[in-house]
């Protein structure tokens, strides 16, 4: 199988480059030791558990949103991204590609023994991070809600795995280091900023054509039922809602960080019924299809490619 | 059968930059013909000289044979399979020494032997292979990022070895090595062509190859210009000479150019430089008096096989270049 040399190669290198102690230590830090400040300090003693910090933290009114799990996606995807953006283009330009492709490996052994060996790399260290927390919340007494803990670990694992595949697309796609570098700042751009904006504006762009056209413009649900899709189409919203549901009802996991008035539009037609493209199944094939598809594309383009 | 066989074989390179441009529409002005309707094959079993300057398409080719590059039309077979679609099989049995490539700067030397007989499914032992091509056992145990530029090319080598391979195909093998290193390369070829593996090596100087090559075959321009043995070359040196003439006034280099036994005909200030058979040169003579010039002085030497290379790869299509046919 040469689908496993090609990826433990790539891990041994990961190793030797201390890039993954590097990681793991990060991990330990961000994770680790943000649990150990908030079980520590912030909130110590009898009443703790793991969804104080995990879970949804919203004050009353929904004047306050924070979600742990929306600052670890950001951050798992920043760093799948940098660990994954030159996988195949570094390769390709320094020519030890051509080492490699010499031996009986088959491009398609090289792009998906890639994709396993940095999603090992960002996955090892960041289970690494989470049993570091876990130790923490044990030691302070902290209780530790296991299921949904291991829950929220597993959707980690996949968000990474996400964002390494993307990193692993860009990679196979890009014709130069430089343009690899590019792609990640935009796609990361993208994915963490102008997203939401988009999930915004389309609805809104819609409903304006059809006012334009004369048509009868959309009713408030839909147009809040439109930017919900689009938004969790993004895999760092699909990971936070799904999160969000291992410590709550699906409707309220949905309408997690939405604002008042949309609340108000939506949250009985929800309750009642959730549509099916907004059930967990449904957003956890999201994050999924952003696991097999880039790696695809990916592929596609590295097959056709002149080294 | 034959272990390489091209058929018609054309690559034009579209100059894509990738994602971005690909957006763009492409012009044609942006392309290079890198190799133009090449068609040859290599016998098994034989040891084949793939001869030219840099840029003459020879790198193209070989990449063909591995599936680095893929032919924009023609076909390629190595060892029976089609190179393109049947990369893998290919690759299994073949030993590659590419062009361009860089070893793993944080793996050892034993490292990169060890994967390559991993990959080869293969039970060489590491230590022998990297001592046939040279490297000491404190060398193959450092990283290879600190490796010279000949002590990489020893350890691609000894990567290619690796599973015994029935096709070698080494890429400018000589490059990097000193003149000791480079008849230790030589060494290895024959023993492998001995073994009974073919070989097929390219280089852009004559005197590394002739000394082991069954054949030779010279690119020049994406186009294969000749293709013979080095006995077959070395014939032409019996008959051809270079005449150098000293003129005074304008030769009339067509009239030379149209003789007989006349091969290539070259400008250098007032001399004249004339590759001919011997029995031309007084031909030549009469023919560029005849034209109104005068000669001043000539001096006649029999063409070397570096001569007859030259000749075949140092032209270009500007006036007053040799011509050479093959």
């Amino acid at each position: 199988m040469t689908l496993e040399s090609v990826a433990r190669k790539d891990f041994r290198d990961a190793l030797r480059s201390r890039w993954l102690l590097g990681l793991t230590l990060f991990f330990a830090l961000l994770i680790g030791g943000s649990t150990a400040l908030f079980y520590g300090v912030l909130l110590s003693g009898a009443g703790a558990n793991s969804e104080t910090l995990f879970g949804l933290t919203t004050a009353p009114g929904g004047l306050f949103n924070f979600s742990y799990a929306g600052m670890l996606g950001f951050v798992l995807a920043l760093i799948a991204l940098v660990t994954a953006h030159g996988s195949l283009i570094d390769e390709r330009e320094s020519g030890t590609i051509k080492l490699l492709l010499s031996l009986p490996n088959s491009r398609r052994d090289v792009v998906f023994g890639k994709l396993v060996g940095r999603t090992l790399v960002v996955i090892i260290s960041m289970l690494v991070g989470f049993v570091v927390a876990l130790f923490a919340m044990l030691f302070t007494g902290g209780q530790v809600m296991f299921v949904s803990y291991a829950g929220q670990v597993a959707l980690s694992g996949l968000l990474a795995t996400a964002f390494v595949s993307i990193g692993v697309w860009l990679s196979a796609t890009s014709a130069s280091q430089r343009q690899a570098l590019f792609g990640t700042v935009g796609l990361y751009f993208i994915f963490a900023v102008l997203w939401s904006t988009v999930a915004t504006g389309v609805p809104r762009l819609v409903n304006w054509v059809i006012e334009q056209l004369g048509l009868t413009a959309l009713t408030a649900p839909q147009i809040v039922q439109m930017r919900l899709f689009i938004k969790y189409l993004n895999p760092l919203r699909a990971y936070e809602t799904l999160v969000a549901e291992l410590y709550g009802p699906a409707v309220a996991a949905r309408l997690f960080k939405a604002g008042l008035g949309e609340r108000l539009a939506i949250e009985a037609t929800f309750s009642e019924a959730l549509p099916f493209y907004f059930t967990g199944p449904f957003i956890l094939a999201i994050l999924l299809a952003w696991i097999v598809v880039p790696p695809l594309l990916g592929y596609r383009a590295f097959q056709k490619a002149d080294l | 059968m034959a272990a390489i066989e091209l058929n018609g074989v054309t690559k034009r390179f579209e100059d894509d930059e990738g994602l971005f441009d690909s957006l763009l529409p492409s012009s044609d002005a942006d392309a290079v013909t890198a190799v133009d309707d090449l068609t040859f094959s290599v016998a098994e079993g034989e040891v084949f000289g793939f001869l030219g300057p840099n840029g003459a398409g020879k790198s193209t080719t070989i990449n063909m044979l591995l599936d680095f590059v893929r032919p924009t039309s023609g076909s390629v077979r190595v060892l029976g399979h089609d190179a393109q679609a049947e990369s893998v099989a290919v690759r299994r049995r073949t030993g590659v020494l590419p062009e361009g490539y860089d070893v793993y700067d944080r793996l050892t030397g034993r490292e990169h032997v060890e994967f390559a007989i991993e990959s080869k499914e293969a039970d060489d032992d590491p230590d022998e292979l990297l001592s046939r091509v040279g490297l000491d056992p404190d060398e193959a145990d450092r990283r290879a990022g600190g490796y010279s530029k000949g002590m990489s090319q020893r350890l691609a080598l000894a990567m290619a070895l690796a599973g015994s391979p029935d096709l070698l195909v080494l890429d400018e093998p000589s490059s990097g090595l000193d003149p000791a290193g480079a008849r230790e390369m030589r060494d290895i070829v024959r023993t492998e062509a001995d073994r009974g593996a073919t070989v097929f090596f390219s280089s852009h100087v004559l005197g590394q190859v002739e000394a082991v090559c069954d054949r030779v075959g010279i690119m020049r321009d994406g186009e294969l210009i000749a293709e013979d043995t080095i006995e077959g070359l070395r014939s032409r040196i019996e008959t051809d000479s270079v005449l150098r003439i000293d003129v005074d006034g304008d030769a009339a280099l067509d009239a030379v150019r149209a003789l007989d036994g006349v091969s290539s005909v070259e400008t250098d200030g007032d001399r004249l430089i004339v590759g001919c058979t011997d029995d031309a040169k007084s031909r030549v003579i009469e023919a560029v008096e005849a034209g109104g010039a005068t000669v001043a002085d000539f001096e006649t030497d029999s063409a070397s096989l570096e001569d007859i290379f030259l000749a075949y790869t140092e032209g270009d299509d500007s006036a007053g270049e040799p011509e050479v046919t093959a």
